[in-house]
Parts: structure tokens; sequence; C-alpha cells
């Protein structure tokens, strides 16, 4: 099988630059190889289920077959409880060609976006591949993703969203390359949703990564909802380059997937600049989760704030790492970052590693990180009022996180979030 | 204000213990092979057992990579290029401070522990100095053995109580621990012993001070202090280095054994040369500091102030394997110049209800860097676990670095862990408000600063805490401008 470089056939072999930058990755993945116990970015996270040789990469064979995917989506599943603009993807691959979006905004699916060269500034230009082994085998298999632009000063009214819907059946490894593009001013909602609509015990792997460019005043709001399969493994990385006064904020649910790796790196290139990212994962099972961020502050009075939250029962593990770099120069700077967790079982366990990397000295940074169960006193003064035993922990549990869902100030998109 | 330029000139001046004593010493040939290990062995007179467990360490220590994680860059050490043993020329063990060498006591009169002095005074404290590689001199030897506490060198301790060095050297830290451990359970050539019997309360003050004298030199000391059941000592160690362009390397190893309702307090001023301004000379401190609460209801704590070395790759740590243990951890690290600092601690919980604290203070200044990593573990067991950790940074000036990498791993559900670490630059309303009243910057700063440490200093036995107050106010010259 020769594990998970294997020889495929990928659209786009005519476009020598793309096939180009498919090699390096490809070469970049082998010299590194799956992380380990000892490649310090992943500590806590084992990736045993990827060693195992037998994911399948599948081609994208032709328009026949984006037709059997169409029909077999279940379409009231994933309908959003708002108004949205929608794109659909099936098993990592594009189920439609055409996007119906509002003038202002430009969304293609990545092939094409390459072979019209409207891609050379950013394809890639978000992350060093020698530092993330998956997103470099994700370069090995660039084919499949959307090109998104939203114009300068164009504000779009309704969120966007990337809706992924995998299948069961064979243990399918799909690589999805997005790539969002705010200039000037622009200002968009994005909305990221992964769900399955096979058998809950299906075996597959999504590895996803996002770049997104954010322009100078523009503000880019993403919320994520991961709800894979028991089974399945999900890694993520959202690589965003933020300049002058521009914002991200990010909000991700994590639930679902067996193994499953959120990464947020968020680089705050020029003043002004701002990042939220807050999450949320709760799991039972076996499950791993984690949740990685890395905010790197260049340059002064820029700012960031975390704030994460878990819940942790079974026999599940749950990962933060969390790394706030400050650079030289980038005075005047605010960075922030809390991780709460509260276990509810003896077996599982949290893994906690938030970093400060600090080389001015006109900031102000903090981070905490906090342990623990639900507190006994407030479960006894709840079953003092009346409320049953099973009642009570489910509200301490529901008010332990609603404090990050607070952070999202779209009530609908915070209601269907927390609701999901 | 005036005096400002001259006060940065003087800056990488300031070590004052950078004298070096022209005392002939007895070195054995530079490099490191098994022969070499065979000759200390041989010039200490140790028993069998000992030397072989130096060659499996050694042997071990071979196929071992220097670790690379620490937020450190240094030139690359050359084991070969160094002395293994010096020590002082004498014709036989000093039986009383008068047969020791008279220079050798001079020496220590300018670092501040008048040996002599502190006999014949009414002392608090009992020193055991360590000079290069081998212990001159233990005062107050007499008066503690009436007690049945045994304080002595290492090599004394081979000699006279075996069977205790035996049960106890290399059980906290076993030579395939790290790399810098293994190193010096190959080569390590004296150290102080401490043990407390049964319920014994140490009447005073236990203290060591180390000094790498000679050129070339590693420094490889080794202290193993055991508290036996219901015992309690406080145990202070002293460090400082000549002034020299090489860099001088300090690969120490200190253990602890905490028995049942035993407590050690553990206190180090580390003043080892740091080097001049521009980052040349100052000695490597590769450091394995390490205690095991072994029974219920033992109590460890460290207090550290780490002023001193080039290089600093330190993490004094506790194993908390009895019910109830408790440990603590309490640091200052004040780095100038081009030092660099990675230190921290860790804490693993193993026992039920036991607690720990950490409490660490970080200053860097000039273009220094410096690293918090600690590690607090909580096993499935460890039922009620309390961990608190605190990790105050404080930058003064644009060039410096700070960084904080703490690791939590949880496996216990009702135990309660918070961690918080901070960063930020020294408010300009304190400074305002100092200079208001007619303080001096340099004065405010030191002022500040100390008020920042003050939490940690405080653990501090009082002779001690005069001490590092003046180290750090020496350290600071210069830092501000």
């Amino acid at each position: 099988m020769g594990g998970l470089i294997q020889n495929i056939k990928l659209i786009g072999a005519d476009l020598p630059k793309l096939e180009a930058l498919r090699e390096k990755g490809r070469n970049s993945f082998l010299s590194q190889g799956l992380p380990t116990a000892k490649t310090e970015a992943w500590k806590y996270t084992r990736v045993r289920e990827l060693a195992d040789d037998d994911f399948v990469m599948e081609e994208t064979c032709g328009s026949d077959c984006s037709k059997e995917h169409s029909s077999c989506c279940c379409q009231g599943k994933c309908a959003l409880p708002f108004d949205a603009y929608e794109i659909h993807f099936c098993d990592g691959k594009l189920r439609e060609d055409h996007f119906h979006l509002p003038e202002g905004v430009q969304a293609l699916p990545l092939i094409d976006a390459v072979a019209e060269n409207e891609t050379t500034a950013f394809l890639n230009k978000s992350f060093e591949m020698q530092n993330f082994p998956f997103a470099a085998l994700n370069t090995a298999y660039l084919e499949q993703g959307v090109f998104l632009r939203v114009e300068s000063g164009v504000c779009l009214d309704k969120p966007l969203a990337f809706i992924h819907h995998s299948h069961g059946g064979v243990k399918r490894f799909a690589n999805l390359r997005n790539i969002v593009v705010l200039e000037t001013g622009a200002q968009a909602t994005l909305i990221e949703v992964y769900q399955y609509s096979g058998e809950a015990k299906s075996e597959y792997c999504n590895n996803i990564v996002n770049e997104i460019f954010i322009g100078r005043q523009a503000v880019l709001r993403h919320y994520k909802i991961q709800s894979e399969a028991l089974k399945a493994v999900h890694i993520a990385l959202n690589a965003v380059k933020v300049r002058e006064n521009g914002l991200y904020e990010s909000f991700c649910r994590q639930k679902g997937a067996n193994l499953a790796r959120q990464e947020t790196h968020v680089v705050l290139q020029e003043s002004g600049a701002e990042a939220v990212v807050n999450a949320v994962y709760m799991m039972n099972g076996w499950a791993t989760l984690d949740t990685t961020t890395d905010i790197e502050h260049l340059a002064q009075n820029t700012r960031s704030n975390q704030l994460v939250k878990g819940v942790v029962g079974g026999q599940a593990k749950g990962v933060f790492q969390g790394k706030i770099h400050i650079a030289p120069n980038a005075v005047q700077t605010e960075g922030y970052q809390l991780h709460k967790a509260l276990l509810l079982s003896d077996e599982a366990e949290v893994d906690v590693k938030p970093e400060l990397e600090i080389f001015a000295d006109d900031v102000k940074c903090s981070h905490g990180a906090t342990c623990g169960e639900l507190d006994a006193e407030q479960l006894f003064y709840l079953q003092s009022r009346g409320i049953g035993a099973e009642e009570a922990r489910q509200m301490l549990i529901e008010a332990f996180v609603d404090e990050s869902f607070q952070m999202i100030k779209d009530d609908n998109i915070r209601h269907w979030m927390k609701s999901f | 204000m005036a005096k400002k330029p001259e006060i940065i000139d003087e800056s990488g001046d300031k070590y004052k213990y950078g004298f070096v004593t022209n005392i002939e010493s007895d070195t054995v040939p530079k490099g490191l092979n098994e022969d070499i290990i065979r000759l200390i062995s041989h010039k200490k007179n140790e028993p069998a057992w000992l030397l072989e467990k130096r060659l499996a360490a050694y042997r071990f220590w071979l196929n071992m990579k220097e670790p690379t994680w620490a937020k450190l860059s240094y030139d690359k050490i050359n084991y070969q290029d160094l002395f293994y043993y010096a020590a002082p020329k004498q014709k036989a063990a000093p039986k009383s401070l008068n047969e020791v060498d008279p220079a050798l006591l001079d020496t220590y009169n300018k670092l501040g522990i008048p040996l002599k002095e502190q006999e014949v005074l009414a002392g608090v404290v009992a020193v055991d100095a360590v000079f290069d590689s081998v212990s001159v001199a233990t005062t107050y030897r007499a008066k503690l053995a009436e007690q049945g506490i045994v304080f002595c060198s290492m090599s004394e301790a081979v000699k006279n109580h075996p069977d205790l060095v035996q049960k106890y050297l290399g059980s906290v830290v076993p030579y395939t621990d790290n790399f810098f451990a293994c190193l010096n359970s190959a080569v390590f050539t004296d150290g102080s012993f401490v043990y407390i019997p049964k319920g014994v309360k140490c009447p005073m003050e236990l203290s060591t001070y180390f000094r790498i004298n000679a050129k070339n030199t590693g420094q490889f000391e080794r202290t193993l202090i055991v508290a036996d059941e219901g015992s309690y000592v406080s145990y202070l160690e002293g460090c400082t280095a000549p002034q020299r362009d090489e860099n001088q390397l300090h690969a120490a190893i200190v253990e602890i054994v905490v028995l049942k309702d035993a407590e050690v307090k553990y206190s180090t001023v580390q003043n080892w040369y740091p080097g001049d301004k521009d980052g040349k000379g100052g000695v490597y401190n590769f450091v394995t500091k390490r205690a095991a609460c072994r029974g219920d209801n033992a109590k460890v704590s460290w207090t550290q102030v780490e002023t001193g070395s080039a290089v600093t790759w330190k993490y004094p740590s506790c194993i908390l394997q009895g019910d109830n243990s408790c440990g603590e951890f309490y640091s200052v690290a004040i780095t100038n110049n081009r030092q660099q600092a990675d230190t921290g601690t860790k804490m693993i919980h193993i026992g039920k209800n036991t607690r720990s604290k950490i409490i660490s203070k970080g200053i860097s200044t000039g273009f220094s860097n410096q690293t918090y990593r600690g590690l607090v573990k909580v096993a499935p067991n460890a039922f009620n676990a309390r961990n608190y950790s605190q990790c105050d940074s404080l930058l003064i000036g644009s060039t410096c670095g700070s960084h904080t990498v703490p690791y939590v791993e949880n496996r216990c559900r009702s135990a309660v862990l918070e961690h918080e670490a901070t960063t930020s630059k020294i408010s300009d309303e304190q400074l305002f408000y100092c200079k208001q009243r007619g303080i001096g910057e340099e004065e405010a700063v030191s002022l500040i600063v100390n008020g920042f440490c003050k939490e940690v200093m405080q653990q501090l036995p009082m002779e001690f805490a005069i001490e590092a107050a003046k180290l750090i106010n020496i350290s600071l010259t210069g830092s501000i401008g």
C-alpha cells in the first residue's frame, strides 16, 4: 500500500506549478513521517490509527460519480436552521462546480482557481510545511477544495457554509484545501460543519487545511462544528494571516471522531490586528480531542484572546496546547489565554501545555489553566433544592461550557452550535 | 542619573567572586574514559561497588545524546577537554580546620563564609565547603553527631556509612535518568551527605558551599540527603566560581529522600560566574535535583535564587509518593546580559491527597532569555491531589525574552489543578511613584523587583535572604537606561 503516499491520479496533472508543489509536499511529508511521541507538537496526541497502512486515497472520477454523490446526500439532515450560502462536500469532494453567491464574492473549485492563476499569492503561503506534517500531506494531494474571495468593502448578508458529509464504506482518506481571502474592509461569516451520514462506526479520515487571509480592516467570523463518526479521524489546520486592524474570530465545537485535532495558527502581521480563538470540546468513549493554537504577534498593538473549555468523560483524553508568541518590537500587545477542563470519570485524562514565548517588554500576557471535577458543593446546593443528581450534573456542565458559547455574538448561530 | 553610564560599563564586571586562588591542585589527566574513572575511584579509595556503579553509568552515557529540547543555545561541550578531578593538594585528610591550607581558608573568607570565625563564634550554620571536587571542611560535625546527625562529605560517607549510601544513592536519580545525571554518576567527585535519624529535628541549618576554582575543570558534585521518619532539616547551598574566559561545566545531582512525617527544606543561592557582558565565559550549569517523598505526610520544599551561570538547566522536582505528602517550589531567577536560563520544576503526584505549590518569578533584562518549564502530573490514583502554580515574569528592556512552558497532565478526576502565568514590565506608574519620592531610577527598579520576588524571598532562611537580596541588586545593575 505504501502508507499514506499512494500513487493515484489527481486532476490538474497538466499544471506544472501544481505538480511541483505536490512533489514538494510529498517529499516534506516523507522526510517528516507521521508524528510520534517525540514530536513536541504532537506530544499528547497519538496518531497510531493512521500508521495502520490501510487507508485509501480515492481518485476523483468523472461527472457521473459526482451525480451519484448528490443523490446519496440526505439534504434534510444537514440543513442549517438559518439562511446561508451553502457549499456541499461529499466524502471530501466538492459536490457542485457552480455556486450561487452574491456579487462581490468569487468562488471557484480550487483546481480551476489554480489554472486561472488566482491562487499564486495564497496557496501554501500561510504555513511552513516542515512544521505541519499533515499539511504537507495535504499539499501532496492538492486537488479538492474551494477558493473564495470576498472583494474589497463587501459585507456578506448571510453566512457562508461549507457542509461536509462523510459516508462509511472504505477507509477513505480525504484531503481538502480551502483558501479564503478577504480583501480590505470585507466582512464575512464562515461556517464549517463536519458530519457523517453513514454508519456511526465508519472509519475514515478527513485532513483539512484552510488558508485564510484577512485584509486591512476586514473581519472574518469562523464557526466550526466537528461531529464526525465515532471511529473517524479528523485533522484540521486553520492557517490565518491578519493584516492591519483586521479581525479573525473563531469558535470551534468538537464532539465527534475518535481522534481529532483542531490546530489554529494565526499570524498577526500588522498593527491593530486581532484574533479571538475560542473552542469547546466535549466527549466520552475513547476519543482523543486535541485543540492546538499558536498565535504569533509580529506587530505592535496586536491583541489575541483565547478561551477553551473541555468536558471529558469515559476513557477519553482531552488535549490543549496553546502558544502565544510575541516577536521583538511587537510592543503594546495583549495576549490572553484561558483553558478550563472538567473531568467526569475516573479514566478520563486531560493534558495541557499553554506556552508563552515573549521577546518584547511592553506587553500584557497571561495564561491560565485549570482542571478539576464538578464541585460537590454546587451539586449539593442544586440537589437540596429538589433537583435530581443527574439533572444537576447536566445543569452544571451546561453552565460550565456556556461561558464559551456566550462568546458567539450571533444569536442564531449560538443557539445552533449549542444545541447541535 | 548622571552616574548611569559608569554603572552600565561596570555591569559585566560586577562579579565579586571572580578571584582565583592559587592553590596547588592535584588533577587527573584531561579527558574521559574508563581509566580516568578508575583513577578517580582509586584516588578516593572507593569500594568496588561504587566503581562498578560508575563504570555502568559511563557505559550507558556513551550511548546517550545530549538533550536539545531546552530553549538554550551554547557552544558544544567537548567532554574530552575537561579535567574530571581537581583536588587541592594536601598531605592527608584534614582532621580539624587548623590543618586546612590557609590560602584556601582565605578564599572562603573572601566569599563571606569565615569558617574559623564560625567555629569560634556562636554561629547558627554548619558548613560543608566543596572546593572544585572535594569537600574541604565540615564544621560543627561533633555537635551534630551528638544527636546522631551525619553531615559529612560524600567520600567520607562512602567510607563511614556505606550501608546508607548504598541504599539511597541513585535511588531517586538513577544513572539512566538523563545525559547530565548519567555523566555525574560516572565521574562525581564529592559532595555532601546528610542523614537525619528518626524523630530528630536538626538544631541548625546545614550549609554547603560549592566553588569551582581550577581551570578547565568540571564540577560534578553529588548531594544526598536522607530524612528518616519524623525528622526535619533545613539545608542551604551556595555556589560561586572564578571569572574565566572559557566556560566551565557544572553537572551536579542532588537527591533527597524524605520518609514518613519528615520534612526537608532545601534552599539554593546559585551565583556561578555568569560570563561577561558579551556572553564570554561563564558556567554551564546542568543540574538534576529531585526529592522523593517516600512516606505519608512527608514534605519537601525547594527554594532557589538563580542569579548566576551563563546557561542554567535545572528542574528541582518532587515525587509525591506518600499519601498526604507535600511538595513546594519557590524560585526567583534573574538573568542579565547574555545569560540563558531554562528552569522550573516537576511535581509528580502519586499518593492520595498530595499537594504541591509552584511559585516562580523570572526577571529578564539585557539580552538574556529565560524559560520556565514545568510539569504537573497526576497519576490515576492520586485522589484529591491539589496543585497551584503561578509563574510571573518581568521583562526589563526590549531585547530580552521570557518564556513559559508548563505541562499539565491529569489522569485523576478528583484532582484540582490551577496554573496561571503572567508577563509584564515594570509599570511606568510604579516607577514614577518611586521617583517622585526622590528614589533614583535604579534603586526604584530594585525596590520593585524585590517586591515582585517577596513571596519567594520570604521562604529563604534569614542569612540567605539578605545575601539573595544583595545578589538581586548586583544582577540588576545596568539593566535600565
